[in-house]
């Protein structure tokens, strides 16, 4: 009980632990949601072969580039190394929208089922609620949890795409990444919007012009390789072996993805310093402040006989009580604010992520920097005499 | 019981200039004896207080407690020595405002580990012995003046230090409740220990062993 009113006069304290740490909490939830994002990308690229048909087309994401027709499909799976091409196709859901920022980017991506995902680090979405798409499957999507909380979609529901009709028999699980905003359907349902969407290719297809079937439309295709082999030397032998393709070399695409994400790493860097620097000093300072207000009581103590050991450790346990409440306070106010943006203010959009990492460290680093400051504060008062301390006190 | 010799004692003024408060001070106080010292505001009776009960240093000088040179002693003897040895009672009662009245008077035993179940039931004792015994549960800010200062008489007598140490103890209490006080010192030096009060009201020294002024930095008898 008297531990308790001890605390309770530390309240405004522990209020302004609470708005310290959850500002450091808020902040660092936003590096990580960014962070997430681009440690997703990296692993998606790394684990597959990109590859494109030579030239620009309606094709975005990954495979951007013009068509890959199914015997350039067929010649990349004969280059040595190569273990599974599985054609692909993706689009924007919505051409009409600027293409200019990829990452919030909504995309149909179009899978042939008939071949296992070559991904080395995807071999399957995740799937939250329902199911993944089976070879045959027809009009039936799994979409992105962004995708599917944007639209208040779950399994059962139904979407338009190209003015026909979807079922959702899958909802992803939130990967923080890409996918959260896609639509996956079966690579014959993408070729079906591709043509509905491109007035040009619709154009080519009836002029007879080209000699194109439905399995040369692909925008692209995902590469996998053999155990043992080199992921960028089959990409250069692909490259050197199959004219007309473009092939991204994983190595080389994950550092263009990270060169071209350099800007929000740099963000992301700087709004982390700035969180621990205002975070800290918010903690640090109003927990010494603390401290040094109870200096008449401190001196007290003294003049009632307490050692500086006894005091300091009196005030040693009272403050990494103070900062855990302030902290675990911080977190869960950090929490309820992004829970409460993300669902009301984001569109469906989740701008948060607090990682364990990142939860956990910023509770060490309050209840740390809390007691460095109270040792700090601490110390210095007990380096008065008590009767000094009463008089200062007073 | 207590014994200083020579106390020096100057602090410095805002331009680094000494100003000297105490200039060979010597007070002697046996066991059972009740000591009142008086003089003029800013005379130096409180530091001289601050000094006998080990709150302050001394610039120069020695302090006894019994057969044991406390003025010699680092911080660690020091605490032990303020704790077992001495009870103060201020002017300005400082009690702590986040703890009850029981718990200010406990918070004397909780430094010289007392065991609490006789500590509590003796500070109960002692409560209800100067009449606010009702108030246990009372904050300071739920009590008058008198009240307050009874509550920090038991926590100043709660260890039975030999060694009692009040400064101005009745300054901020009207005559009846200063009455009260005085009368309890009064009987802690009857019961055995050296009392010592600072103060400037004449009826303190009804009942002294010995009345000493603070003059020049030096006590006259």
């Amino acid at each position: 009980m008297r531990r308790l009113r001890v605390l309770r006069g530390y309240l405004f304290t522990v209020i302004g632990i609470v708005i310290g740490v959850a500002g450091l909490v808020s902040l660092g939830a936003m590096s990580e949601r960014i962070v997430r994002f681009i440690e997703g990308g990296d692993r998606f690229v790394l684990g597959q072969i990109s590859v494109a048909g030579r030239g620009m087309g309606m094709g975005t994401g990954f495979t951007a580039g013009g068509i890959l027709p199914a015997a350039m499909i067929r010649a990349i799976s004969d280059v040595p190394g190569v273990q599974g091409v599985q054609a692909q196709i993706m689009l924007p859901l919505d051409p009409s929208t600027s293409q200019f920022m990829t990452v919030t980017q909504e995309l149909v991506l179009g899978v042939d089922l008939s071949v296992p995902t070559p991904n080395r680090h995807y071999r399957t979405l995740p799937v939250r609620r329902g199911r993944y798409l089976h070879q045959g499957d027809r009009k039936v999507a799994v979409v992105g949890a962004s995708f599917a909380a944007s639209r208040g979609l779950s399994v059962g529901s139904h979407i338009t795409l190209e003015d026909e009709d979807y079922e959702v028999v899958g909802v992803l699980d939130r990967m923080l990444t890409a996918p959260d905003r896609f639509v996956v359907v079966s690579i014959e349902d993408a070729r079906a919007q591709w043509v509905a969407k491109d007035r040009l290719l619709r154009t080519v297809l009836a002029s007879g012009g080209m000699a194109l079937t439905a399995a040369d439309l692909n925008t692209g295709a995902a590469v996998g390789w053999r155990d043992g082999d080199d992921p960028d030397a089959v990409a250069v032998r692909i490259k050197e072996r199959v004219s007309g393709v473009n092939v991204q070399l994983p190595s080389e695409l994950s550092r263009l993805l990270r060169s071209s994400t350099a800007f929000f790493s740099a963000l992301l860097v700087g709004i982390g310093a700035l969180a621990f620097v205002i975070g800290g000093l918010s903690l640090a300072n109003t927990m010494a402040a603390a401290i040094f207000e109870r200096i008449r009581d401190f001196g007290v103590k003294r003049a009632l006989g307490a050692s500086d050991l006894q005091l300091g450790g009196e005030v040693l346990g009272e403050s990494l009580a103070v900062t855990m409440i302030g902290g675990l306070g911080g977190i869960g106010l950090a929490r309820a604010l992004g829970w409460f943006i993300d669902r009301y203010l984001a569109q469906a959009q989740q701008l948060f992520y607090f990682s364990p990492r990142l939860l956990g460290g910023a509770l060490v680093f309050s209840i740390l920097l809390g007691a460095a400051a109270a040792i700090y504060a601490t110390a210095r008062v007990v380096s008065l005499s008590p009767a000094e301390a009463i008089r200062r006190g007073a | 019981m207590l014994r200083a010799v020579g106390l020096v004692k100057s602090y410095r003024a805002p331009t680094g200039r000494p100003i000297p408060v105490l200039a060979g001070a010597d007070l002697a106080v046996k066991s059972g004896e009740l000591a009142v010292v008086t003089g003029p505001s800013g005379s130096g009776k409180s530091t001289l207080l601050n000094v006998l009960g080990l709150l302050e240093d001394a610039d120069g000088g020695e302090i006894w407690f019994e057969d044991t040179r406390v003025s010699g002693l680092g911080r660690a003897g020091k605490s032990r020595a303020r704790g077992r040895s001495v009870g103060f009672l201020f002017q300005s009662f400082l009690l702590l405002p986040s703890l009850t009245a029981l718990e200010n008077v406990l918070l004397a035993g909780r430094y010289v580990r007392r065991s609490s179940a006789t500590t509590r039931r003796r500070a109960i004792e002692l409560l209800q012995e100067v009449g606010v015994g009702d108030r246990l549960d009372h904050f300071p800010a739920q009590l008058s003046g008198g009240e307050q200062q009874r509550v920090a008489f038991c926590r100043a007598v709660l260890n039975d230090p030999p060694l009692l140490l009040a400064d101005e103890p009745t300054g901020n209490l009207d005559d009846a409740n200063g009455a009260v006080i005085l009368d309890a010192l009064r009987g802690r030096a009857r019961a055995g220990a050296a009392v010592v009060i600072v103060s400037h009201r004449p009826e303190a020294a009804v009942g002294a062993s010995a009345v000493y002024r603070l003059r020049g930095g030096v006590l006259e008898s």
